[in-house]
């Protein structure tokens, strides 16, 4: 049987169970790493930072979790080329840890916005091997803070870079710069979208093209 | 002597009743203690005989008034357990904190019990956007609901929202949740055990906020509530949800006796009513709890409401367990003081016995009032100013009739993964994980239909919702209520009270949905003008499968429309005619699921306030719209704006012949367009309309 899936839980985070679920689903065994203690690499075959609001979004949305010493090992299979996913505030946790690039900063409108959102796949990574770039999925959004924002210099590189990962295909709910809404790192293995993949797992959640990227996760 | 009494919100009554019992004049910090515990909002003193009307209950009832929340089984190892309650003082002093605060007191009444919180709901009623501060109150409640319960993680999945000038100084905040206990999960009761055992306080540190919070509630407000700011706790959802796992963890490891969550009158209430449930006392350090600031003192201590705290009672040798759980989630678990032989409460200041007291005075012989008011007859029946007779388009685009979407799209609806129906359907669904049957979640109670009539309100705050969750086939099992109502010593609202009290408990037998929990907010006026009396309800439905509910909204092309009324009863315009047989009305909705069940329905849809040209309307989609004849069966166009108690609108596939009694063809499912006896209704602009009308309103929100 392949390794387990970690997936990373903080004060705060409260879609883990919902992320359990949906690995459970796509036919892969989760397990917990807890926020507090730092974890050996090589046991897991992927990762997976789920959302939330750790730390109560206090100071800024991820800043406290990049801090944590589980983090520390995250960097390291980050590095190693683990597969790695953040959804919402994990991505938000990803970027402050600067393993992803750009930062999430509040919606225009400034309000916590829910409803489905029409994607388009930009660029291939390790968690969207099934797909081709163009493919449009459905998924859910639920975040305040989910406005992609980087720098002139740094959104030419990632886009120059083909780290744009998914952006919103009809109406770009945020105000995200160039409707981005999930990028990677250069090498890919690094992804993180504010869609929640793992809220699209069965027709009667509304769909379930969360399964494209979640089914692929673990590649051996 | 005045001055105090008027300090604790005392009566020159209670206070000879005090000292009857306590066979002198009360010392110290008895005053605040007989001050939280006696009010209103603790005592249910108006309201308690009337609630023992309330009494039925199913087989289905595991846990009824009295704890946290009521429980009910589900049946295939699931249990549930919900509530609902009021914030409205609050929320009109300073609505986000109100709120959001209604929010966590709602989740800790669920979680306490041992149940995991998988679902909320609110009740909101707002005067005209047009009255003072009114876009302040909207924006601040709606931000204070979404910021508290999206941070913890429980999804928002229904709600109804109300405006009416009724509210324009006294807004209602009613807040719903639920929760799972899955296969073998514990039921935990507050009920204190066990002379020896330790008592554990746990959660954030208690500062001043809230103190006097439960008698402020009992009070009307003057005219300066502002000046009542401080007495509004203030709630931090992070800690909300550390406290949810972590409670749920040491109670799912069976390391605690008893669970109590601190709610109004804080440390004070809850210990009391966990020594004077158990029969047994206890012995309490008031210089252990927690402070955020250390000057807060004994007296503010017992009365603070600070949010997201806990009492719980464990064994010595459990202590070692709980504290690691709590630590790993990073909250305070500090022991108090212990259980000791009945009955008496010992409060101590380092080490100094500040009171002494037996906690049944404060609990058992708090004062019960019989309030003055008059047996319901139709006699008491308002002739309301009924809406007059208005465009389609008109409606759509009012307050009353337009979008909800702006609300409900700042709820996380999703959280959790059970959501099968969200706000923008008539019944929430959530999917039980573990049979995979579905859960009905829906509001009640109309308060048009409380100005014209009480009894029958509170009847329809019953009905109405069941109806809502038989059309969708769900079966009715239990309900919770929060009943708002202005000033109790007034004998018109009291009637009013009795009235819809007594209805809402005959329906809930008939209808063989017990009344599980629930919560009285009285003294919901300003400046002696009381709100209208709103007996909200939340009920709960059972469904075999998730598989093939009824939609909402049309769903094929070329389905046929069809109009199901339960005769007997019409209501326009303000006037009522007819007679509303609560028997009847039951047996009906009975049919109704029955048929539901039975016959593959695409949709179906309640007809509510504006009859059935709203209803229609609300049945288009961008893409399929209708084409419906009224006159073919003898009525007149005007007919297509009365209300009726009760009707629904159901759409089945055109090879369906349809022969119930009180069951009429109205037309077909088409596409793009909705004909009403001919005329177009020119949807795209409805659609529009519809969809900017809360903008028009509350231009003010972004």
């Amino acid at each position: 049987m392949a390794k387990p899936v970690g997936i990373l839980r903080f004060l705060g985070t409260n879609c883990d169970r919902d992320v359990w679920e949906a690995v459970e689903a796509t036919g892969h065994k989760p397990q917990w790493l807890w926020h507090a203690d730092q974890f050996s690499v090589g046991d897991y075959s992927a990762f997976i930072v789920p959302g939330g609001f750790s730390y109560g979004d206090y100071l800024r949305c991820g800043v406290l979790a990049a801090k944590s010493p589980v983090m520390k090992s995250l960097r390291e299979a980050a590095g190693l080329g683990y597969p790695v996913l953040g959804i919402c505030n994990g991505l938000q946790i990803l970027c402050e840890s600067r393993l992803l690039p750009g930062v999430m900063v509040r919606n225009i409108g400034r309000r916590f916005i829910d409803t489905w959102v029409e994607l388009k796949l930009e660029n291939q990574t390790r968690w969207t091997s099934g797909l081709k770039p163009g493919a449009r999925i459905r998924l859910p959004i639920a975040h305040g803070e989910g406005r992609f924002y980087a720098a002139d210099e740094e959104l030419k590189k990632i886009t120059d870079g083909g780290q744009v990962w998914w952006t919103y295909s009809t109406e770009n709910p945020n105000g995200s710069l160039r409707d981005i809404a999930g990028v990677c790192n250069a090498e890919k293995n690094v992804c993180g979208l504010m869609p929640h993949p793992e809220r699209a797992m069965h027709t009667w959640l509304g769909g379930e093209d969360g399964r494209q990227i979640l089914k692929n996760m673990v590649a051996a | 002597m005045k001055d105090k009494l008027k300090q604790y919100r005392l009566s020159a009554e209670e206070f000879e009743r005090i000292k009857k019992l306590l066979g002198r004049e009360p010392q110290g910090v008895e005053w605040a203690l007989f001050s939280a515990l006696w009010s209103e909002h603790c005592s249910y003193k108006s309201s308690r005989v009337h609630l023992k009307k309330f009494a039925f209950k199913s087989a289905r009832v595991l846990q009824a008034m009295g704890e946290n929340a009521g429980v009910i089984d589900l049946g295939q190892g699931e249990k549930v357990a919900f509530k609902m309650e009021s914030h409205n003082h609050p929320s009109f002093i300073e609505p986000y904190q109100g709120a959001a605060t209604g929010v966590g007191g709602i989740l800790r009444d669920i979680f306490t019990m041992g149940a995991r919180p998988i679902a909320l709901a609110n009740y909101l009623c707002f005067g005209e956007p047009s009255a003072p501060r009114m876009q302040a109150l909207v924006e601040g409640v709606v931000s204070g609901i979404a910021g508290y319960g999206n941070c913890v993680g429980v999804p928002t999945v229904t709600g109804q929202t109300e405006f009416d000038a009724s509210y324009n100084g006294n807004i209602l905040v009613n807040v719903l949740a639920l929760g799972l206990f899955s296969e073998g999960e514990p039921i935990v009761t507050s009920p204190a055990r066990g002379v020896g055992n330790l008592v554990v306080y746990v959660g954030a540190k208690t500062g001043r906020d809230g103190v006097h919070g439960a008698s402020m509630a009992s009070e009307s407000f003057a005219e300066n509530s502002a000046s009542k700011r401080p007495t509004v706790q203030i709630g931090d959802p992070f800690f909300e949800k550390l406290l949810i796992e972590s409670c749920i963890e040491v109670m799912h490891r069976n390391l605690v006796v008893a669970v109590q969550d601190m709610g109004a009158a804080g440390l004070t209430s809850s210990s009391f009513e966990m020594a004077a449930k158990g029969g047994v006392g206890l012995r309490l350090h008031l210089d252990k709890v927690p402070l955020r600031d250390s000057s807060v003192g004994p007296e503010e201590i017992l009365l603070s409401e600070s949010q997201e705290r806990m009492l719980l009672i464990c064994t010595p040798k459990n202590l070692a367990g709980v504290e690691e759980v709590f630590a790993r989630w990073g909250l305070d678990a500090k022991v108090l003081g212990e259980v000791v032989p009945g009955p008496e409460i010992e409060l101590l200041w380092k080490d100094e016995v500040i009171c002494k007291i037996d906690p049944n005075l404060l609990i058992e012989h708090a004062p019960v009032y019989e309030r003055a008011y008059s047996a319901w007859t139709p006699k008491h029946r308002n002739s309301i100013a009924g809406a007059a007779p208005s465009s389609l388009k008109n409606v759509v685009g009012s307050i009353e009739g337009t979008s909800r979407e702006w609300i409900y799209r700042q709820y996380d609806q999703r959280v959790g993964v059970k959501t099968v129906r969200d706000c923008s359907d008539s019944v929430a669904v959530l999917r039980l994980p573990s049979s995979g049957r579905g859960l009905g979640l829906v509001l009640g109670c109309r308060p048009h239909v409380m100005r014209m009539d009480a009894q029958i309100g509170g009847y329809d705050a019953a009905f109405y919702p069941a109806l809502e969750l038989c059309a969708k086939g769900f079966q009715p099992l239990a309900m919770t209520d929060c009943l708002n109502f202005g000033n109790p010593e007034k004998p018109e609202i009291m009637s009013e009270f009795v009235a819809s009290v007594e209805a809402l408990a005959a329906a809930s037998k008939l209808l063989d949905a017990p009344v599980i929990s629930g919560n009285v907010s009285f003294y919901n006026e300003t400046q002696n003008v009381g709100v209208t009396s709103t007996p909200a309800t939340g009920l709960v439905g059972l469904r075999d499968s998730i598989e093939n509910i009824p939609h909402s909204h049309f769903a094929n092309e070329g389905d046929a429309i069809f109009l199901w009324r339960m005769p007997g009863v019409s209501f326009a315009g303000g006037s009522f005619s007819g007679e509303l047989k609560p028997a009847a009305v039951a047996a009906w909705l009975g049919e109704v699921r029955e048929f539901v069940t039975r016959t593959r329905c695409s949709a179906t849809r309640v007809v509510g306030k504006f009859g059935l040209q709203y209803a229609l309307y609300r049945m288009c989609t961008p893409e399929l719209g209708a084409t419906v004849e009224m006159r073919e069966w003898g009525n007149s166009p005007a007919a297509w704006n009365v209300e009726t108690l009760y009707e629904i609108v159901l759409t089945v596939s055109p090879d369906l012949e349809l022969k119930t009694p009180h069951c009429w063809r109205l037309g077909t499912v088409t596409r793009g367009t909705l004909k009403i006896d001919s005329v177009d209704q020119d949807l795209t602009t409805l659609h529009t309309t519809y969809r900017k009308g809360w903008r028009k309103h509350f231009a003010l929100l972004a």
